[in-house]
């Protein structure tokens, strides 16, 4: 898979299988096909310790979970010892249950950061701020140049530093720093004087590519609003079509007024992103994972989603359909171009 | 104040309500019983609400680069900022400092409040995206950073009215301000995740607790995770600030000038 908006409905279906997944086994399950995917990834850019960086990372966030979630909550029969009530949030019992809430909490937000890695992993700056609608041209442009005179500003940054330290700066408090950092903004300042002069000679005026803000202010507006009521008829268990609906309303809002004010946006685009066959294949199938894990939700045919260890120490429930939907994150290492 | 920025006002009010609405909803709809899957998706909800929210703001702060030069000047400050994030480990602070909150504020301080917005979401944006670290956190850390640039302009307002420009007392509220928003950044921060990490009582969100009994247990779970670190930063803030804001201030002004003319269409006749 190579194209970026492959990856975006990629990211997406997996937010949605861990979001909603309180099981700890369809959880690793899918942290397993995450870590191979991410291996492999890694591989092909050269980040051999890849793999070892996230397992301690993951590795803290379970013990670190586990145990603020074990201290704090004291809840569950299982109790393992009890603290004195007289200590401050912490006194009271603590429980085998709370300690298995918060390792999987851990698999969670573990798995959450493995699935945006992976997402950093697989698009380059360039697939990434080319997700940026036209409508946010200046934007993108002001983002393209922070890119592009980064390597810059931080070789200057050392340069200046080493003039510093050869004239007996030893840079060692905050105040020494400011040698350092008045000269760097005044020479960038003064280069992206040279910079907007050199646009303005090439033609660039983005005024002239501007919208009007109720294009999309009003429509953003709207869609904020839908959103945000569907989120809060949920919280209060309104029967989850309503929000649901609200939610297709608002999305259908944004693409539609995004399409529409994209249109009136000439720009040149160099090098636009292919489809390749692998894209093609996978961009159905994940948006399918979407539908079909949205509808086994809804109808409650999957109950053994919403594992909760509370009040008694129980296995997990597994289901079939769920252990293969969750094992379609390794869908993307079967299909990689080599 | 005319339409144009009557309009604006309003926009912003409007967004900023629905922003905080969102990460200070598990105080605000008392009784919500978040079943299972409300829960789970609490921090990608609020995330997406702030996203959109977002998504407004920058639409409507982008009219004021509808000019090279703001263009080229905000690019550049972002490309400064985001630079000065990765010399957080060679700038002599405590733990937890970071010297990038320094030049949001002040670029909101000196220019307008739509550019600071600006220059707290892009830095957190281009950072994310020079280290690999675009998340579900992201639009958090943006929006937050954003108000805190938006926030200095007003700041600017309070001096000039004062009369406090360009004497000690500048420098010092500026300190403060700089060592309020250290800490109050994290504790806007932690507000989006919490009731999905510490939903339990406790430390945690409880759908049976009164507003204040939540804001304890939140209370109560900031001091437990994060506030060592946000002081430090606050203190960070307030060193650097008492030192440095006076001649970067200075060097700002100067440009303020240079990079705010606008060109004129000559009619022949």
């Amino acid at each position: 898979m190579k194209n970026s908006k492959a990856w975006i409905i990629w990211l997406i279906a997996m937010m949605a299988l861990i979001l909603s997944n309180r099981n700890p086994i369809y959880l690793l399950i899918l942290l397993l096909g995450l870590l191979i995917l991410g291996s492999k990834l890694a591989s092909k850019k050269g980040q051999k310790s890849w793999l070892s960086q996230n397992l301690r990372f993951l590795g803290t966030m379970f013990v670190l979970s586990g145990i603020i979630n074990t201290l704090f909550t004291h809840r569950g029969n299982s109790v393992i010892f009890t603290l004195p009530d007289t200590w401050i949030l912490i006194g009271g019992k603590i429980t085998l249950e709370s300690l298995v809430y918060g390792v999987i909490n851990g698999l969670v937000i573990g798995s959450l950061y493995i699935v945006f890695n992976i997402f950093n992993l697989a698009l380059t700056v360039k697939q990434i701020t080319g997700l940026i609608p036209k409508i946010f041209q200046p934007i993108a442009i002001t983002i393209s140049i922070a890119l592009t005179f980064f390597p810059s500003v931080q070789q200057r940054a050392r340069e200046i530093k080493e003039a510093q330290l050869i004239r007996g700066n030893q840079m060692k408090r905050i105040v020494d720093w400011l040698p350092l950092l008045a000269p760097l903004l005044i020479t960038s300042l003064e280069n992206a004087f040279s910079l907007s002069e050199s646009m303005t000679s090439r033609g660039y005026y983005s005024r002239t590519k501007s919208l009007s803000g109720l294009h999309i202010t009003l429509p953003f507006i709207i869609a904020t609003f839908l959103v945000f009521s569907g989120w809060i008829l949920r919280l209060y268990n309104y029967p989850s079509m309503i929000s649901y609906v609200l939610y297709f309303i608002s999305s259908s809002i944004i693409i539609l007024s995004i399409l529409l004010a994209n249109r009136k946006i000439k720009i040149t685009h160099y090098h636009e992103e292919d489809w390749g066959t692998y894209d093609i294949v996978l961009s159905p199938v994940f948006l399918g994972i979407i539908l079909v894990w949205a509808a086994l939700q809804t109808s409650g045919a999957l109950p053994s989603v919403s594992y909760s260890p509370y009040p008694d120490l129980r296995l997990p429930g597994i289901q079939f359909s769920g252990i293969i939907i969750c094992a379609s994150s390794l869908l993307p290492v079967m299909f990689t171009d080599k | 104040m005319n339409f144009q920025k009557t309009r604006s006002f309003l926009i912003d009010l409007l967004v900023f309500l629905l922003g905080l609405m969102s990460l200070l909803a598990p105080f605000l709809f008392h009784g919500a019983r978040f079943p299972g899957f409300s829960q789970s998706a609490f921090p990608i909800m609020v995330s997406l609400i702030i996203l959109l929210c977002l998504t407004i703001i920058i639409f409507e702060a982008q009219s004021s680069l509808m000019d090279n030069k703001m263009i080229a000047l905000l690019g550049v400050l972002i490309a400064i900022n985001a630079g000065l994030r990765f010399l957080e480990n060679a700038i002599p602070g405590p733990a937890g400092f970071s010297p990038i909150f320094f030049l949001i504020i002040l670029v909101g301080y000196c220019f307008n409040g739509r550019v600071g917005f600006l220059m707290g979401a892009m830095t957190m944006l281009v950072s994310a995206l020079i280290t690999g670290g675009v998340g579900p956190w992201l639009p958090g850390q943006m929006i937050t950073a954003g108000w805190l640039g938006q926030s200095s302009s007003a700041l600017h307002r309070l001096v000039t009215d004062l009369g406090w420009k360009d004497k000690r007392r500048e420098i010092l509220i500026l300190a403060g301000f700089s060592a309020v928003w250290g800490i109050l950044y994290g504790f806007i921060m932690n507000l989006w995740f919490w009731p999905f990490l510490a939903a339990s009582p406790g430390l945690g969100w409880s759908q049976s607790a009164s507003l204040a009994e939540n804001f304890q247990g939140y209370l109560a779970y900031y001091l437990a995770t994060s506030v060592v670190w946000d002081v430090t930063r606050a203190i960070g803030n307030l060193i650097i600030f008492t030192f440095m804001a006076r001649p970067v201030i200075k060097i700002l002004n100067r440009f303020i000038l240079r990079f705010t003319f606008e060109y004129q269409e000559v009619i022949q006749r």
